[in-house]
């Protein structure tokens, strides 16, 4: 109820005109209210017709959103490995400090670091581009993917790295020929996470950027001006959303299948 | 197929603090190339400690490790060239049966013909060559566990097999199955077996020479009659042999005479230069005899109780407050209450301090 009810809120009101929004609540189509498909048109159309510009903000959210969860997963399973197979000391430093410290960059407000990144992608010359945000991202969602992955790794016995040695792999072969194949559920987990977390992020995105690059959740809070056009912000509200939903069902599926299971006994 | 040779290794697993405390002790050994070995103690005498020694997952923290004379301290375990199976199987989730046999191929870069041949060589030693498209998550453990020894015997070249308690989780059917055949591959291929087990049973049947440790230390290598018949230290004794060897507390009374008690015995060994006052008298339930008269070497006893065993009784006594053990044949009538228990010279072992005279 809870989950479905503002979606269908979100779907009946993008099909709404401007009258039945404003005119108290309506609910059933053609008995209650007259659908249209303006706030659906809206959307695709050029902002030099009247339209609204969608498409390109999504292009540059799936764009961003994607390289920086790469990145991220990328990093942070090599950083994920080495931290849960080898022992690092460094003074008092150990381990578990400096998977501590990857996640401590999600303890601090974000507010606390818009300034800090401002100032240094200014310095940079990458305030409002897709390389700083990317840059941005990946600072943010490594961490989740650090995190993720060490506990992962670490449910990965070792027994299956020192066989894949004997075998005759040396350390880098057996990483990507057998444990990385063993952990795909893992990858898998923590890309949704950082996809999730890239996607939906409104605030750096509203900071770092003003008008070449703008994402998604930006676009459409911009749609809000004098007059909010409740149609359009609904029907793009849902086409943001259905991404994630996709990735969901996708995941779902994969875990469902038990594979993440069954390498000893 | 190599001769292994281990000089003045030993290992702590946390070398740097003061008087480290050594998983396994100084040790001097070689392994005889195509030996079949087992390596017998109970859990954390230091079995695994040796193995990965041997296999290169562990660096020892002192002496050199040799293959055929050539020093191997600090090559890496794939450039060793050696088999090793786990307690539990390992196998590799994401392949088929026969990618999990023929990745030790693989990974040296063997042509892809030669691979699929010998990856059905050794499917059909173990009987796995029905499940080879199969993918591997899809097994039994015992199916698990055989490609985890396929995947050592794929190579024919390998140093040599360890083997760290690879039958725990192998129905005793199987196991004994399992055990049988690799014999025959030992035989086959003339591999060096070195089997770890804490299992006495599994260690006599199975290997020529055992190496009996405890606390990280290697007590005693012989061969499976050595090690019952005269067990170089009382831990031996306790440790081999079901029941434990008896062991009964004695003083010594002359160039080869012990007593327990007010009782002498004949022993077969020169104990003339013993000095310890901490001797013990051992031997084993099979080699004491049952009398109902008192005779040379002979000690009264009590009996307790008499098991039988369906192929043996085992007849449980006490003299004083020591208990004996005795393994009789099931035809003999057992007298209740008091009765004489032989010791034969030639089997009785003394032990001063702990230690085999």
């Amino acid at each position: 109820m809870f989950v479905v009810a503002p979606f269908l809120w979100a779907l009946s009101t993008s099909f709404k005109d401007f009258n039945s929004v404003t005119g108290g609540a309506t609910y059933i189509p053609w008995v209650d209210f007259e659908p249209s498909l303006e706030g659906w048109r809206v959307l695709l159309r050029s902002p030099a017709q009247g339209g609204v510009n969608i498409v390109e903000p999504y292009f540059n959210s799936i764009a961003v959103t994607c390289s920086a969860s790469f990145i991220s997963i990328f990093l942070g399973t090599l950083a994920a490995y080495a931290l849960s197979r080898f022992t690092f000391k460094a003074g008092f430093i150990k381990n578990s400090d400096i998977t501590f410290f990857f996640i401590s960059q999600r303890i601090m407000p974000p507010i606390v670091l818009s300034i800090p990144f401002f100032i240094m992608l200014g310095k940079l010359g990458l305030l409002d581009s897709m390389v700083g945000l990317v840059m941005v991202y990946v600072v943010l969602l490594m961490p989740i993917a650090v995190w993720i992955m060490v506990d992962f790794f670490n449910k990965v016995p070792r027994e299956i790295d020192e066989t894949a040695l004997i075998d005759g792999c040396n350390p880098y072969q057996a990483f990507y020929k057998v444990v990385l194949p063993n952990s795909v559920p893992g990858l898998i987990v923590a890309g949704m996470f950082c996809m999730i977390f890239g996607w939906t992020d409104f605030f750096f995105a509203f900071i770092l950027t003003f008008t070449e690059v703008q994402l998604l959740p930006v676009a459409i809070v911009a749609l809000n001006s004098s007059i909010t056009p409740w149609w359009s912000l609904s029907a793009s509200a849902l086409v943001s959303v259905a991404p994630l939903i996709v990735v969901a069902f996708i995941v779902e599926r994969y875990l469902s299948k038990g594979n993440l299971s069954g390498a000893l006994k | 197929m190599a001769k292994i040779e281990l000089k003045n290794v030993a290992h702590s697993y946390s070398p740097d603090v003061e008087n480290p405390e050594y998983a396994l002790k100084k040790c001097n050994l070689s392994w005889k190339d195509g030996g079949r070995y087992a390596v017998l103690g109970p859990s954390g005498c230091g079995k695994t400690t040796m193995l990965n020694i041997m296999s290169g997952l562990v660096t020892p923290s002192e002496g050199t490790i040799k293959f055929d004379g050539v020093d191997i301290t600090n090559m890496s375990t794939a450039e060793r060239n050696i088999a090793q199976v786990f307690q539990f199987p390992v196998i590799y989730n994401t392949m088929t049966v026969a990618q999990n046999l023929g990745f030790p191929l693989l990974c040296r870069n063997y042509p892809k013909e030669v691979i699929t041949k010998k990856v059905d060589q050794v499917a059909q030693t173990l009987g796995l060559e029905n499940l080879l498209n199969l993918r591997a998550t899809k097994l039994t453990a015992d199916q698990k566990q055989l490609i985890s020894l396929g995947r050592g015997l794929v190579r024919e070249d390998v140093a040599a097999i360890l083997m760290d308690e690879p039958l725990t989780v192998i129905d005793p059917d199987l196991k004994f199955r399992l055990r049988r055949r690799l014999k025959e591959i030992n035989e086959l291929y003339k591999s060096t077996l070195i089997y770890v087990t804490h299992d006495q049973n599994e260690a006599m049947t199975f290997a020529e020479n055992i190496l009996v440790m405890d606390h990280g230390k290697i007590v005693q290598v012989g061969t499976p009659l050595e090690l019952f018949e005269r067990p170089k230290t009382t831990f031996v004794g306790y440790f081999i042999g079901s029941p434990a060897m008896n062991m009964l507390k004695a003083e010594i009374k002359g160039k080869n005479v012990v007593s327990i008690g007010d009782t002498s015995f004949k022993t077969g060994t020169d104990l003339s230069k013993v000095k310890s006052k901490n001797i013990k008298l051992g031997i084993r339930s099979e080699f004491v005899e049952l009398h109902d008269k008192n005779a040379d070497n002979c000690i009264s006893v009590k009996i307790d109780k008499v098991d039988d065993f369906g192929n043996f009784q085992l007849v449980s006594a006490r003299h004083g407050m020591s208990p004996i053990k005795a393994k009789v044949s099931r035809d003999l009538a057992v007298p209740a209450g008091d009765a004489w228990m032989k010791f034969p010279d030639n089997r009785c072992c003394v032990y001063s301090n702990e230690v085999l005279v």
